[in-house]
This record gives C-alpha cells, sequence and structure tokens, in this order.
C-alpha cells in the first residue's frame, strides 16, 4: 500500500515537473505561437473533447491498434511455438522472419493502401504486420530458452510429451510472449500514426495532418499529449498484466 | 535382490572436431534395492553420465542398464531425479504445485493429490510454506521442494546429482541428516552422486569410486556399516572410513589433476 502510494506520488510529481518545464519554456523562453504552453493545449483539448472530437479520433486509432495487436498476437503466438519447438519449422519459416522483420511496417504503407485502400483494412494490415514478427521471435526465444532439466525434470515425474508441452513449456514461455506483445504494441502506435499521417480518413494521425493543414499548432499538441497518454496507460495496463500472470518469476518486470 | 545393473556400460561423446570423448568404458555395476549407494568421484569421471543414463536423458554408446530386469527406456516416473540446481523446479507454481506436479501429470484426484503432496511437504519439514513460490524460497528450501516432488511421486529408486553442492556448509550438513532421516523412514533405494567423501561416508550403506576419466569405471566398492549415530565427523570408526576411501581417491585426484595440466599446456 505504502509502497503503490509512493509509487502514484512519483508519477505525479514527474509529470508536473514535465508539464513545469514545458510552461518555463513555452512561456519565458520561446515566445511563439508554434509552441503553445500546457495550459493552451488543455484548453483546447477540453474544448476538442466537449466537441466529441478528441474522442472519436481516440476511438478510431486505438481500435485499429487493438484489432491489429490482437490478430497479429493471435498469429505470431501459436507461430512462434511451433517455431521454437520443432526444428523443421524453425528452418522453413526462419526465412520469412529473418526477411520481413528488416522491412518496416512503414515501409509498407503505400503498398497497404494500394492493397487495401485508404480505410480500416490498411491500418489494420499493418498493425498486423507490425506486431506479428516480433511476437514470433520473443515468443521462440522463450521456447529456447526453457532450461533442460525442467522438461528432464517433468519426464521423470511421469510427464508425456503433450503435458510437457502444455505445463512446462507453455508456462515457461508465457513471460516472453508477453515482452513480445508489449514491444509489438509500442511499434503499435509508431506504425498507425505514420499510416493516419500518410493515408487516412480519420484517427489521431489525420488530426496531425489536418491541424498542419490549417495551422492549428494546438490540435497538433493535443494529438501528441493524448499518444503519450495513450501509450503510458497502455503500457502500465500491460505491465500490470505480466506482473499478475508471471511477476513472482518473471524477467521482465 | 539386485535392482539395478549397469553391465559392460560404455558413453562415447562425438565432438564437433571428430574426435571422439570416451566418458565411461565397460563399467559395472549392480545395486540392491533399499542400499543408499553413493558414487563418488573427482570431477569430469563421468558420475553425472551414469546418472543420466540410468535416469533415461541420455543413452548408452554400449552395455546395458536394467531396473528390475527390465532394459530402460527413456525416463520415466519408477525413477526419481534431483539435480543439482534449482532450474529444474517450476517457478510459476507454489511449492504444493511444484510436489503434486507428477501427481497431477498421472491424472490422481486433486484432493489425494494435495493430501499426499502435504505428506511430503511435511516430511521435508516444510509445512507452512506450501504457497510460496521458489523465488521466495531459501536454497536449502527449495533442495526440500526437489525431494519431497520426487517422493510425491513415489518412485521405487531416487537419482541424486550432487544435489547439496550449491548449498553452504551448515546447511548441506543439516539436509544430508535430514536426508538420512527420509531414507530410513522410506526405505528407497538412492543413487547419490557426489564427489565430497564426508558426504558419501555419512549417507552412503555402499561407497563407490570411480577412476578418473577419461574412460572411467568403478574402481572399488566399499561397505559402509556404520550405524546413524556413529555417522559423525569426530567418530573413529566414521574417520576410518572416511581415511581408507580419501586412499582410494587420492591417486585419482592426482590423475585428473595431471590431467587437467596436460590440457591446458595442449592449449
Amino acid at each position: 500500500m505504502r509502497d503503490a502510494l509512493s509509487r502514484v506520488a512519483g508519477y505525479a510529481l514527474g509529470f508536473a515537473s514535465l508539464f513545469l518545464i514545458w510552461h518555463v519554456a513555452a512561456v519565458w523562453v520561446v515566445h511563439s505561437v508554434l509552441f503553445p504552453p500546457p495550459a493552451q493545449v488543455i484548453a483546447k483539448a477540453i474544448s476538442l473533447a466537449e466537441e466529441g472530437v478528441l474522442e472519436q479520433q481516440i476511438a478510431i486509432s486505438m481500435q485499429r491498434i487493438m484489432i491489429g495487436f490482437l490478430a497479429g498476437s493471435a498469429i505470431g503466438i501459436p507461430v512462434g511455438l511451433a517455431i521454437g519447438s520443432f526444428r523443421p519449422v524453425r528452418l522453413l519459416l526462419e526465412p520469412y522472419t529473418e526477411f520481413f522483420r528488416f522491412i518496416p511496417a512503414t515501409a509498407m504503407i503505400t503498398v497497404a493502401v494500394i492493397w487495401f485502400g485508404i480505410g480500416e483494412g490498411s491500418k489494420i494490415f499493418l498493425i498486423i504486420y507490425t506486431t506479428v514478427f516480433i511476437v514470433i521471435l520473443n515468443t521462440a526465444a522463450g521456447v529456447s530458452a526453457v532450461t533442460p532439466n525442467k522438461i528432464r525434470a517433468a519426464r521423470c515425474l511421469g510427464a508425456n510429451r503433450t503435458q510437457v508441452f502444455m505445463f512446462v513449456a507453455l508456462p515457461a514461455t508465457v513471460p516472453y510472449i508477453l515482452t513480445g506483445m508489449r514491444l509489438a504494441m509500442g511499434n503499435s502506435f509508431v506504425t498507425i500514426i505514420a499510416a493516419e499521417l500518410v493515408a487516412a480518413n480519420a484517427g489521431l494521425g489525420k488530426m496531425i495532418w489536418d491541424a498542419r493543414l490549417y495551422m492549428l499548432v494546438d490540435q497538433i499538441f493535443v494529438a501528441l499529449l493524448t499518444l503519450g497518454l495513450l501509450g503510458f496507460v497502455t503500457d502500465r495496463l500491460f505491465r500490470l498484466a505480466i506482473y499478475t500472470f508471471a511477476g513472482r518469476f518473471s524477467p521482465v518486470v | 535382490m539386485t535392482l539395478i545393473r549397469l553391465s559392460g556400460v560404455s558413453k562415447v561423446y562425438r565432438s564437433l572436431q571428430g574426435s571422439d570423448h570416451i566418458a565411461l568404458h565397460d563399467l559395472d555395476l549392480a545395486i540392491d534395492a533399499g542400499e543408499f549407494f553413493c558414487l563418488l568421484g573427482t570431477s569430469g569421471c563421468g558420475k553425472t553420465t551414469v546418472l543420466n543414463m540410468l535416469a533415461g536423458f541420455e543413452q548408452t554408446s554400449a552395455g546395458r542398464i536394467e531396473v528390475s530386469g527390465r532394459a530402460i527406456a527413456g525416463p520415466g516416473a519408477d525413477r526419481g531425479v534431483v539435480f543439482q540446481g534449482d532450474d529444474s523446479l517450476y517457478p510459476w507454481l507454489t511449492a504444493l504445485g511444484n510436489v503434486e506436479f507428477g501427481l497431477r501429470m498421472r491424472r490422481v484426484a486433486r484432493r489425494e493429490r494435495q493430501e499426499r503432496a502435504r505428506h511430503y511437504i511435511a516430511m521435508v519439514g516444510l509445512t507452512g510454506q506450501e504457497h510460496k513460490h521458489p523465488a521466495e524460497l531459501s536454497g536449502g528450501m527449495k533442495q526440500r521442494i526437489q525431494i519431497a516432488r520426487v517422493l510425491a511421486n513415489e518412485p521405487d529408486i531416487l537419482l541424486m546429482d550432487e544435489p547439496f553442492g550449491a548449498l553452504d556448509a551448515q546447511t548441506r550438513s543439516v539436509m544430508q541428516q535430514e536426508l538420512g532421516r527420509i531414507w530410513r523412514a522410506t526405505g528407497k533405494t538412492v543413487l547419490f552422486i557426489t564427489h565430497d567423501i564426508d558426504e558419501a561416508v555419512a549417507l552412503a550403506t555402499r561407497i563407490g569410486v570411480m577412476y578418473a576419466g577419461p574412460a572411467s569405471r568403478i574402481k572399488a566398492t566399499i561397505d559402509n556399516r556404520l550405524e546413524p549415530h556413529e555417522r559423525d565427523r569426530t567418530n573413529d570408526g566414521f574417520i576410518a572410513l572416511f581415511r581408507q576411501v580419501h586412499g582410494l581417491i587420492r591417486e585419482e585426484v592426482a590423475a585428473a589433476t595431471q590431467r587437467g595440466a596436460e590440457t591446458t599446456v595442449h592449449a
């Protein structure tokens, strides 16, 4: 309890100092319409929220991230488990993972738009793309990191091969899967904004792009602030999930 | 009655350079049911290889290993293994979850397996710690959990690979006494690997000394008829037996050291 309190207090102080430095920089150092102070940005955020515009853009971007992220993880986890468990599968699929992971999702935006159009299809494709390889790699690494003695112990306690996989290899890999998903979530934020900046009909990236056209600097900052907060909250939730499922032994937290 | 029989067992490891390393050559050993057999040898003599083959983790290159007259085929629940390190415990399970793991795999009903797990947790002196995870337990406690986990599965044979090797001297001595007590209470057949003469004299009913590798086998076996109360480092019988074993292993230590020095020169 005391620990939780001190953590909240630490975060509050950290965020307060961030806004303070921003305020000092904007009001006393820069003096420019191109760098609005926090009060102005927050006022703009409130007015956008009252109009319902902000919530709508958040909902659109987050929905794209969530669908793509969950679909990408749903593909990546079993493929990663198969790669980590079976050598022939690894040899067969490694060319794919080792080839595509060096082609960033942002490089695929144009292709995605040509193939799937300017709407949801291209965005979800890109989020799946950015999620799937990192989840595969982490999952496969997790499977191969299971110490041989864990498997040996299970075998001489009477577990068959299926049980070794279900009750030893899989739970031992969970922290690695969650780490892969956490990294993929970070990548998803990068990808969705890039995709919405380049070609979209809605979303936070589109909001930044539109604001640029009309020189609404404070609106750009609202989008940036929102992204930061969304990312922060999502990552905290993830860490909470990792801690809940794997906290006592996780190498991650 | 002979429970474990190794006859003419050899083990060759093929190295990547193509030069073979002969770890064991023509090793014979028979262990009776109910014995506490300590296999004693210098590091690198192949004693862990013997245990791994008996557990079914590794295959023999030549020779035959039988348990109750039947050749072994892979790991089995009749031979429980206690490992040296704690990396065989399941960190996502509680102490109780680890101890009942084997019973769960063999589909024993929850109520019965928890009862049995608790019985063996009590036997290793960890009642009250059932709901802690391995990360919350000390090194000695983790080894107790490993022992309870194997006992709960009720195997005929306990294979122990330097189970107390990573513990401090104090804890190790306590664990040796506890293991002696548990062995007397359960009457299991134990193959215990160690390089510690003290430990072997304190625990064994029979001690097998191995030649220093490569191409190792059993050099001699010595009966240990000391009573439990005589198994004390200050006891005359204990000291006499220690001397006898020490005399046998001294040359092997010298040979191992010599070999190590040669390897260093070649490298």
